[in-house]
């Protein structure tokens, strides 16, 4: 068998290669090279000053209030995804086998939803969760009370704005994950006598990995630089660290300080994805055999 | 200080905006230029403005780009510490005009940001100042010279709603710690504006260099208002929503910048007072911004015509009442076109009060060490 040797040499693969090599060196690998090298430096009275030292990460390892906003962070985070799938699996299952009639049209009103400004629906949902909003109205017609919801300006409220803003990723992902699954496979489990659930735990989740590998990793990353939910949801009562990073920015006009937080987010989300990809490819394996 | 929110609530403007609007932002630019197009083609020059929203009305530009046959574009800005970064890292060539908060004014004439004017040369506009306001302009002069001319200004002091609380209770700071008052009060994330009046508070005289024990004080107090607060936000329009329907019972670090809107649309029952001097401290504080001729080697001619033309009586009323927000101006000739209303919903009769009772908000000393203070509180709670 003839195997085509792909050499850098070669001018096709070479042009083929060339544009996004490009964009990813422009925008993707000199603004990072540039962000670790401003966290060298330092500012005085306002003004970058290229002093080359490690000031700024001295600050960073020796301040617990960074960490604690970063761990809670990546806790958020966590949350968030598991929240995020929860929802969406069964969701996404409904919509590829129990809904497929209105398919298209559950669709359109989520991809409607989801274009939605992320302003608005952040604002939205203030009218919601207030004291007063639409939230307790209801329950108060419920006959639970006054003002039984608490949520506007706590963690959960930021956790509930993430959780709305996110969940249509792994909703589609899994779907179509879920759409591409052979029906003759779920059926071939049923005829060799497997219960619904077992056929469902056995041939369906596995089938549907990618799509849930998929939706819950860019739920994560997405969530890790969460910024107007905590903001204008979380009422200051527990920020994390999309918000640390620009009061050192903006407010505090310590660009150093800034990309150094900046780097230690993208340390800890590269790391959280590389540790759950090991896990997960370990898991598969062991399933393999 | 920060005033992000305000017009992020008006612009819609956060990360993911920005992100999803990168694309169209991006053809834009390539073909009208980083500052977007330009007026008229044919316009003799241009002007490239950086400034806080209302400085961009429609209204104001306009008139004078139809008058001198100049174009301006303009360049929002969302924070004026972020402003003057950004003019000191180098945008400062690319720029003519730049309002923002007066003590960043102040610090580019120094910075070699702006240049210097000469007061004689606005000599006509100073005579039409409130006397607080005319030459020699104390706040922001240097070495006996001055950056730029005052355009507007206000107090910050408690936010209250007369309907929930009567104005006494708050000739003093103390309900933010008390008991009563738990997660009844509203910080407003606006950079230094809300530590400021809470270290006077504590006895703290911000503006003057701090020791170690006066920052652990700021701490303390800082500490004790986050314990009893229920939200510090950085928008506008939550902190006034939550003040009118009394799920806020005061805002804290807002002033008359977040209540005179309201007054406007009606909402008297809003005041912004400035507390009692407490050990002989002012507990207020005046803000105000400022417009300074940026220093980019161009000399503009034009550029100092703007400033004259933007402190103007007729220029200053329309200044003062923007879509976004009210605020009050230094030129005393402007206060004959006000209405009662308006003069009414700006607190004009209160004022002087508020003046004679405050300090004048300048770059503090350790607003670094505060501002971390702030950020490593905020992260405890």
């Amino acid at each position: 068998m003839r195997t085509d040797s792909k050499s850098w040499r070669d001018p096709v693969l070479v042009a083929t290669v060339a544009p996004l090599a490009i964009v990813m060196l422009l925008f993707f690998v000199i603004p990072l090279v540039m962000t670790a090298v401003l966290s060298f430096q330092t500012t005085q009275f306002y003004r970058l000053s290229w002093t080359w030292d490690l000031k700024i990460w001295t600050e960073v390892f020796s301040k617990p209030h960074y960490w604690t906003i970063m761990a809670r962070t990546v806790a958020m985070a966590l949350v968030c995804v598991v929240i995020c799938v929860l929802i969406a699996f069964p969701a996404a299952y409904a919509l590829a086998t129990r809904l497929r009639a209105y398919n298209a049209q559950i669709q359109i009103l989520i991809i409607f939803a989801f274009l939605t400004d992320a302003v608005l629906k952040t604002f939205g949902w203030i009218l919601v969760l207030d004291k007063s909003g639409v939230a307790n109205w209801l329950l108060a017609h419920l006959g639970l009370g006054p003002e039984a919801l608490n949520l506007l300006f706590t963690p959960t409220g930021t956790m509930i704005g993430m959780v709305y803003g996110l969940v249509v990723y792994p909703l589609f992902t899994i779907y179509l994950s879920l759409a591409r699954i052979d029906r003759d496979l779920v059926l071939a489990a049923y005829d060799s006598g497997a219960s619904r659930l077992r056929a469902f735990f056995e041939v369906t989740l596995p089938l549907s990995r990618p799509g849930l590998y998929c939706g819950a990793v860019l739920v994560f990353v997405l969530s890790l630089g969460a910024f107007l939910e905590p903001k204008v949801l979380g009422g200051g009562t527990a920020p994390l660290a999309s918000e640390l990073i620009r009061q050192s920015f903006e407010t505090r006009v310590n660009w150093p300080l800034g990309a150094a937080l900046t780097l230690v987010l993208i340390v800890i989300g590269a790391l959280s994805l590389a540790l759950s990809a090991a896990v997960l490819l370990r898991g598969s394996r062991r399933a393999a055999r | 200080m920060t005033k992000e929110t305000a017009d992020m609530a008006r612009t819609g403007v956060d990360r993911r905006a920005v992100l999803k609007g990168m694309g169209g932002l991006g053809l834009a630019a390539a073909g009208a230029g980083i500052f977007g197009m330009p007026r008229s083609a044919s316009a003799a020059e241009s002007l490239n403005y950086m400034c806080w929203e209302g400085y961009n009305a429609p209204t104001i530009l306009e008139p004078f780009q139809k008058q001198k046959d100049v174009s301006i574009s303009v360049d929002l800005i969302t924070d004026s510490a972020g402003g003057f970064a950004k003019l000191a890292a180098g945008a400062a060539k690319d720029f003519d005009l730049v309002s923002s908060d007066s003590p960043w004014i102040a610090r580019m004439g120094p910075a070699g940001i702006c240049r210097y004017i000469d007061d004689k040369d606005f000599a006509e506009q100073y005579a039409e100042f409130y006397p607080q306001f005319r030459a020699p302009f104390a706040p922001l002069q240097f070495e006996g010279k001055a950056t730029g001319l005052p355009t507007r200004w206000g107090w910050v002091g408690p936010t209250v709603n007369t309907k929930f609380d009567k104005l006494e209770t708050w000739s003093s700071y103390a309900p933010v710690f008390d008991a009563a008052y738990k997660d009844k009060i509203c910080l407003l994330d606006w950079g230094d504006w809300p530590i400021m009046p809470l270290a006077l508070y504590a006895g703290v005289d911000p503006y003057v260099p701090l020791d170690q024990a006066a920052l652990d004080e700021v701490r303390k107090v800082l500490r004790a208002a986050f314990k009893n607060t229920r939200a510090i936000v950085a928008d506008l329009a939550i902190a006034q929503k939550g003040l009118i329907d009394g799920s806020f019972r005061a805002l804290i670090g807002g002033g008359t910048y977040a209540t005179s809107s309201l007054r406007m649309k009606g909402h008297d029952y809003i005041q912004s007072i400035v507390p009692e001097p407490k050990n002989g401290l002012k507990q207020g504080i005046i803000w105000m911004e400022a417009t300074g001729l940026i220093e980019n080697g161009r000399d503009s001619k034009v550029a100092a015509d703007f400033l004259k033309y933007i402190v103007s009586p007729e220029v200053a009323k329309q200044l003062s009442i923007t879509e976004a927000t009210c605020n009050l101006v230094p030129n005393a000739k402007a206060e004959a076109l006000f209405s009662d209303a308006e003069k009414k919903a700006l607190q004009m009769d209160y004022m002087w009060t508020a003046w004679d009772n405050s300090h004048f908000h300048t770059v503090a000393p350790n607003i670094d060490d505060m501002l971390a203070i702030w950020q490593e509180e905020l992260a405890a709670r």
